[in-house]
């Protein structure tokens, strides 16, 4: 559940950041068409990824429930942090993209 | 003729949402405590000891029990320990008293020997109280299932008035007056939309035979019982061949219950008939075994030669599908993580239905901020939004410490402890009445924040099963329960140092704010 987690999380941030508005905040410079459209598609292939992930552990029930919960958290934690801590969430990011791939990674 | 249909819907939102916000608050936060039902009874019963579990030793007991008690009893219950209720209890029907007649006690799962608990209602008051709202039945269930049709009303309506639902999908601006309410408000609403949508169509759905009785009376009549016989099976009951045989041990069958269905928990364990040659034991499902609720079936024992006599049976696709959505309202299936994520959801919820209600009021006082009165109406929302938001805090408080004030021995104690969280709720209402809005905003919550920050201590000296106990005995139920308290209670000391300090801030920047604000409000929102 924890890589569900971690991927849907950073799903989430990616696709914040694909958009200019908050790219520029969070970044300070101006992104470039091709880095949004990257962002973009990088958000929604981590959330395919958590959910299969999410389907893979547990089954498409209690996988789905799992999903939702985690991704409700997840986004609700970035969107009411994000003015407060904005280098905490990225620093955020950055750890659930090196410790999804590890979890993964793990056996079991 | 769009805009046209979003104002509508605006006004729809706007109305609705103030006159069932103050229940709906009351019942989403009532409800979003029965998450941890169990652990408040726990709380709320310290008498109940925590034992290690072993269930053939507690059946033992149980079967000892029941048979030194209610020899003669038509049907024995018996509950074992688990994870989230430590207590052992055996219930029965008293001989001839049909189903009224019924006795439960506590037993303590290593000896055996009655436990005297305290008489209390504990996390089941909130949670009948989130559907029966204390009104006699069938009243109560009627307004609270209105309320969640108005409740999916307000996010349909809501998700149609929010215009920039993508565009600022993200955006929470902090620090801005209503500016800030309102992205607190959306956000809450849309990025946990799946649950709020999930818990008032749900509610629907369990409630549906009482909202749409058209079709049961339609093919059923008034026989409501055979409907119900249909749709989940009935409780075979077996007749008594009145020849006495033993009953088996129940830890035998238990034993065999488990070689029946690997894996699987257990609910509550029936003996029909005991003492009898046609007992039957019978292990129905666990609520928390699959996401959706299956009421019927089970696995039914003989209780003289231990065959087994059904098992548990499939059901139909719709009452499969009624029962995940009654599942994935009560989350019987959730393990610790996603327990406390529904609960924090349901908190959401609640705080889209309060910062709702805060809305309403902000902007309509924005107006009158200059002349420094405020019309009756306004006047009268705003008692009202103090006394359902911050007084319902200071009820549950009330509640939990007559839990730990009232004597043991006090008769009728536990619906004391029921008065005492109307009474403080009442007078915070009239509180509310007697002094200005954001003065009784910051005593409110000053109050709450004592009251609730103060329960971990009163629990320690009162019980001796304070955090300094719980913690090192790893007893996390009764902790988790004192440390969510203090949480809770920092919270409200927070809010409360919020509306204590003078609004000096808003005051001078009110004219100016107030109309470039409203008049962003009225745009972002209804333009």
């Amino acid at each position: 559940m924890l890589a569900v987690t971690l991927f849907g999380f950073a799903g989430f941030a990616c696709l914040c950041l694909a958009m200019e508005k908050h790219y520029k905040d969070l970044l300070e410079t101006a992104p470039s068409a091709a880095r949004l459209r990257i962002l973009r598609i990088a958000g929604w292939l981590l959330q395919l990824l958590a959910l299969s992930l999410a389907v893979h552990n547990s089954g498409w029930a209690m996988g789905l429930v799992e999903l939702f919960a985690v991704l409700m958290a997840g986004v609700t934690l970035w969107v009411f942090l994000l003015p407060y801590q904005p280098r905490l969430l990225l620093g955020l990011l950055g750890l659930s993209l090196v410790l999804g791939p590890v979890l993964l990674m793990l056996p079991g | 003729m769009k805009e046209g249909f979003r104002q509508a819907m605006a006004w729809l939102h706007t109305w609705t949402g103030l006159i069932f916000g103050w229940l709906l608050f009351a019942i989403f936060l009532t409800g979003t405590m029965s998450y941890f039902k169990e652990e408040i009874n726990h709380w709320a019963q310290p008498e109940v000891p925590v034992r290690a579990h072993d269930p053939l030793a507690s059946l033992t007991l149980a079967q000892n029990y029941l048979q030194e008690h209610a020899p003669n009893a038509g049907s024995w219950f018996i509950r074992l320990p688990e994870a989230r209720e430590p207590g052992l209890s055996v219930g029965w029907r008293v001989e001839g008293a049909g189903r009224r007649g019924f006795i439960e006690k506590n037993l303590d799962p290593a000896t055996g020997a009655e436990v005297q608990a305290r008489e209390t209602r504990g996390g089941d008051f909130f949670y009948r109280f989130h559907f029966q709202l204390e009104m006699p039945h069938p009243w109560g269930r009627w307004l609270s299932t209105f309320a969640a049709f108005i409740m999916l009303l307000g996010l349909v309506t809501g998700i149609i008035t929010h215009k920039k639902i993508f565009k600022e999908f993200f955006t929470f601006r902090p620090g801005k007056g209503q500016r800030s309410w309102l992205d607190g408000h959306n956000a809450i609403g849309v990025l946990v939309l799946p649950f709020h949508l999930m818990i008032s169509y749900s509610s629907l759905v369990i409630f549906m035979s009482l909202v749409m009785p058209a079709s049961i009376i339609a093919s059923y009549g008034d026989n409501t019982r055979a409907y119900f016989n249909d749709l989940f099976g009935a409780s075979e009951e077996v007749k008594v061949a009145g020849v006495a045989a033993p009953l088996l041990p129940l830890p035998a069958l238990y034993q065999a219950f488990q070689e029946q269905a690997p894996g699987s928990r257990h609910g509550w364990i029936e003996v029909q008939n005991p003492g009898d040659q046609n007992a039957r034991v019978r292990f129905s499902r666990h609520g928390g075994d699959g996401i959706a609720y299956q009421r019927g079936g089970g696995w039914v024992f003989d209780g003289v030669n231990g065959t087994l006599q059904n098992d548990s049976k499939t059901e139909a696709v719709p009452v499969v599908i009624a029962g995940g959505m009654y599942g994935l309202h009560m989350g019987m299936f959730a393990g610790p993580w996603l327990r406390w994520l529904y609960f924090f959801f349901g908190v959401a919820g609640t705080a889209v239905i309060g910062t709702g209600l805060v809305l309403w009021l902000g902007k309509r006082q924005l107006k009158h901020a200059k002349s420094g009165t405020q019309p009756f109406e306004l006047r009268l929302v705003e008692v009202l939004n103090i006394a359902s938001m911050s007084g319902l805090l200071l009820g549950v408080a009330a509640f939990f410490w007559a839990n730990r004030l009232l004597p043991v021995g006090l008769e009728g104690r536990a619906g004391w402890e029921v008065n005492s969280f109307f009474l403080l709720w009442t007078l915070s209402l009239m509180h509310a009445m007697l002094r200005p809005g954001r003065r009784a905003w910051a005593e409110q919550l000053g109050l709450a924040a004592l009251l609730w920050a103060g329960l971990p201590l009163l629990n320690q000296l009162s019980t001796g099963q304070g955090l300094i106990h719980s913690i090192p005995a790893g007893d996390w139920a009764m902790a988790g329960f004192d440390l969510t308290a203090l949480g809770c209670g920092l919270f409200f000391a927070w809010g409360a140092r919020k509306m204590w300090r003078p609004p000096v801030l808003v005051a001078k920047r009110a004219p100016k704010a107030a109309k470039a604000a409203s008049a962003n409000l009225i745009e972002s929102e209804v333009s």
